[in-house]
């Protein structure tokens, strides 16, 4: 029993759910439900569909090239099986798991971060723009004035003594 | 040989048919126009054509039937006498004669109506000719309907007739009906003939060919024989007596041991007696049928009397005069000896083993079968037992092969602890160098007041559109001064912006405008100071309120400046100016050059 790939959209594909397609040169297309396979017959390519994970990869959004990817490879000559190996593979599988998906949201945030920047960028402009609409510009200047006319008076009196 | 023709047969078509075709060729083929003014031999000559056509037609029809059926005289007389059985030799001889007859008088009709055509005179007189010889060959041949029924049937069955070879090695079996002859070819022969508990299932003859020394053999089923003189059997043992007759093969008399047939044995031996004289020269071996169901001592088994029977059929077919011939020209060519080495031939070891193993006949090991029929209702298959697994104890394991989305048979790899160690030495690494250390946004309070201050003015910006979005467009325009402006929403918009409200108790939109200015002035006779016009003479002038300062007043200019630059090169005074001074000027209307499309005037 194995869990294959949705050839538009890369997700599992459990038995007993999905359909297949055979073509005549004898390439195996399996589609995880019909959204996907709709998608195929109408010829759409899955690297200019966005929601596929073929589109992510290829538009660099996720991680592609990475050691810790290479460890789940499809292998087309069977093992023997071995106790020992099995049970240390799926040891293995587990922590191999766990470093991927550091590595693949470590990836993920270092790509967002450039849009901290700009978001920064942009909340400087907007207030520069428009800080007329929450502040009237000579908003304190008649209190500044009135402070300014009573110091000038207190020192005119001054001067008088 | 003659039996290949019985299939090439052309279809012989009936009455009606026939003469449709002919009819429908002759005015297909034929010129079909014609004038009562043409030139009398031209008209002549036009339906003396047609009447050739057609008598042409039917004659050559007619002798293909004749030369395709097969004259009972030139084929193999077992073909000649089987259709005798079958057909009847004088009914088929009579059939084909009256075909005859009837072509030679469609060739004497048209003759005699070619000849008269050269008296006919006018148009009609000749086709008047032409329709009386048409109509006398169709009618000569509407009376050969019955032949020609007759004749297509022959056909059909003809056809489909087995391919029996006459001059082949054959083996012809008979006997009474039921005792077995059909089964015994269907075992030995890929033949599939029909077997039924009832007798003349089998009613007409059966070819099996099957190999025996690299030969060939025919073998052939007869419909079973009643004992009976000649005279009254029926066409189905007629059959069988003329395979009997004509065919010189080995002939197997088939006897019924059991009696499951119907008839004694004393009775099939009287049948055997009374076929013996159609035996004279042939080979013949009595066997004894369905011995599974009653054994008799001496006879043997029934495969042991095949085996006998086939060693039987060699002798005899030895003993015939063809082998004769061929035994002269043979010659077996043995490769000399050039030393004393003695070369036995090659034989592994393997193929001998299991030959000796084939000989001693001992079960070898326990089978699954047996295993299941010991054990019963617990039985359960469990090939992983005969797995060649390097430690034999693993073999019941329940072998795991997904977790969590990924299949155990994608990562397993004989090197996969090794990768997993650089795996998490490089992780390690990474992780000191800071990698995955979480940044803290340290931002200082000047940021942290202008992302306030930016989300306030989304959220003010927002409010504003929403505002313009309630407005009403479809209604009428009102100026600006139309809607009160309350002093309470005033302040408070004001306020709200940041500048300070407090006692505008004196400014001038709190103040009482005219209408209160109007009542108190039948009361005090003071003059009025008139502060309308006094205040229309302090409010700034139109251009110059909300201006700030000379720089936006500068660009202000500007702006009111730019937008009235295309109206200006257009020389118009706005967008409503559409007067045009002079509609048709003359010096474009007149002259030489007035119409036309000239792209400069």
């Amino acid at each position: 029993m194995r869990i294959e790939k949705c050839y538009f959209c890369s997700a599992p594909v459990y038995p007993g759910h999905g359909m297949m397609f055979v073509r005549n040169d004898c390439k195996v297309f399996r589609f995880c439900r019909s959204k996907c396979h709709k998608n195929f017959k109408k010829k759409r390519n899955p690297r200019k569909t966005r929601w596929t994970k073929a589109f992510r990869k290829s538009a660099g959004k996720e991680l592609t090239l990475d050691n810790s990817l290479e460890f789940e490879k499809r292998r087309n000559i069977p093992v023997k099986y071995n106790r020992e190996l099995w049970s240390k593979t799926v040891e293995a599988m587990k922590k191999v798991e766990s470093i991927k998906n550091k590595r693949q949201a470590r990836f993920i945030l270092n790509r967002l971060k450039s849009g901290k920047e700009l978001e920064k960028a942009a909340a400087i402009s907007e207030v520069k723009k428009n800080i007329h609409l929450i502040r009237a510009p000579h908003a304190g200047q008649a209190k500044q004035l009135e402070d300014k006319m009573v110091q000038k008076l207190a020192e005119d009196v001054e001067m008088d003594e | 040989m003659a039996l290949y023709n019985f299939k090439k047969i052309m279809v012989v078509p009936t009455a009606k048919d026939f003469i449709d075709l002919t009819l429908s060729k002759t005015q297909r083929k034929t010129p079909t126009v014609i004038h009562k003014h043409y030139q009398i031999h031209r008209i002549r000559h036009f339906y003396m054509r047609k009447i050739k056509f057609t008598q042409q037609n039917y004659h050559d029809r007619l002798s293909q039937i004749l030369t395709d059926f097969p004259k009972l005289d030139d084929i193999h007389p077992f073909y000649a006498d089987l259709m005798n059985v079958l057909y009847d030799k004088d009914h088929y001889k009579l059939a084909l004669g009256q075909i005859n007859i009837a072509k030679n008088l469609i060739d004497n009709v048209a003759k005699d109506y070619v000849r008269l055509m050269k008296y006919g005179d006018s148009l009609y007189r000749c086709k008047q000719l032409k329709r009386a010889a048409l109509g006398r060959m169709c009618t000569i041949l509407k009376r050969q309907k019955q032949s020609l029924e007759y004749l297509e049937q022959v056909r059909q069955h003809l056809s489909r007739l087995p391919t029996i070879d006459p001059n082949t090695r054959t083996l012809l079996l008979c006997g009474y009906p039921n005792v077995g002859k059909s089964s015994f070819i269907n075992k030995v022969t890929r033949a599939d003939v029909e077997v039924q508990p009832y007798a003349f299932t089998t009613k007409s003859l059966f070819v099996g060919h099957m190999d025996y020394r690299y030969l060939r053999w025919q073998v052939v089923d007869t419909p079973g024989i009643l004992d009976h003189p000649l005279e009254e059997r029926n066409t189905i043992e007629m059959q069988a007596i003329t395979a009997l007759a004509h065919l010189r093969a080995a002939v197997l008399y088939v006897m019924d041991v059991s009696e499951q047939c119907g008839h004694t044995l004393s009775q099939q031996l009287e049948l055997f007696n009374n076929i013996r004289p159609l035996f004279a020269n042939k080979p013949l071996i009595v066997m004894a049928n369905k011995c599974d169901v009653r054994k008799i001592s001496e006879l043997s088994e029934e495969n042991q009397a095949c085996d006998r029977l086939l060693a039987h059929r060699v002798d005899t077919k030895m003993k015939t005069k063809k082998v004769h011939d061929v035994l002269n020209r043979l010659h077996l060519a043995v490769p000399t000896k050039r030393d004393q080495k003695n070369r036995p031939p090659f034989i592994p070891e393997g193929a001998l083993l299991r030959r000796k193993a084939m000989e001693t006949n001992a079960p070898k090991r326990k089978l699954e079968r047996d295993l299941e029929v010991e054990l019963g209702d617990d039985y359960t298959l469990d090939l992983q037992k005969y797995w060649d697994l390097m430690n034999p104890e693993e073999k019941q394991d329940k072998i795991p092969e997904i977790w969590e989305g990924h299949n155990i048979a994608d990562y397993i790899d004989p090197e996969i602890m090794k990768r997993l160690e650089d795996l998490e030495q490089e992780e390690e690494l990474r992780a000191k160098a800071g990698e995955y250390d979480s940044e803290e946004e340290s931002e200082d309070e000047e940021m942290k007041e202008i992302r306030q201050l930016a989300s306030q003015i989304r959220e003010k910006r927002k409010l504003k559109v929403l505002a313009s979005k309630e407005k009403d467009t479809q209604g009428s325009r009102m100026p600006r001064t139309a809607k009160k402006v309350e002093r309470a929403t005033l302040e408070k918009e004001m306020a709200d912006l940041g500048l300070d409200m407090t006692d505008k108790d004196d400014s001038h939109y709190a103040r009482r405008s005219r209408s209160l200015v109007r009542k108190r002035k039948r009361e005090v006779s003071a003059p009025p100071t008139s502060r309308t016009r006094s205040q229309s003479a302090s409010r700034p002038p139109r251009d110059q309120s909300g201006v700030r300062d000379a720089k936006m007043l500068k660009k202000v200019k500007t702006m009111m400046k730019n937008s009235q630059k295309d109206m200006n090169k257009q020389g118009r005074k706005g967008e409503s100016d559409r007067h045009v001074f002079d509609v048709k000027p003359k010096h474009l209307f007149a002259g030489k050059r007035k119409s036309g499309s000239t792209s400069r005037r």
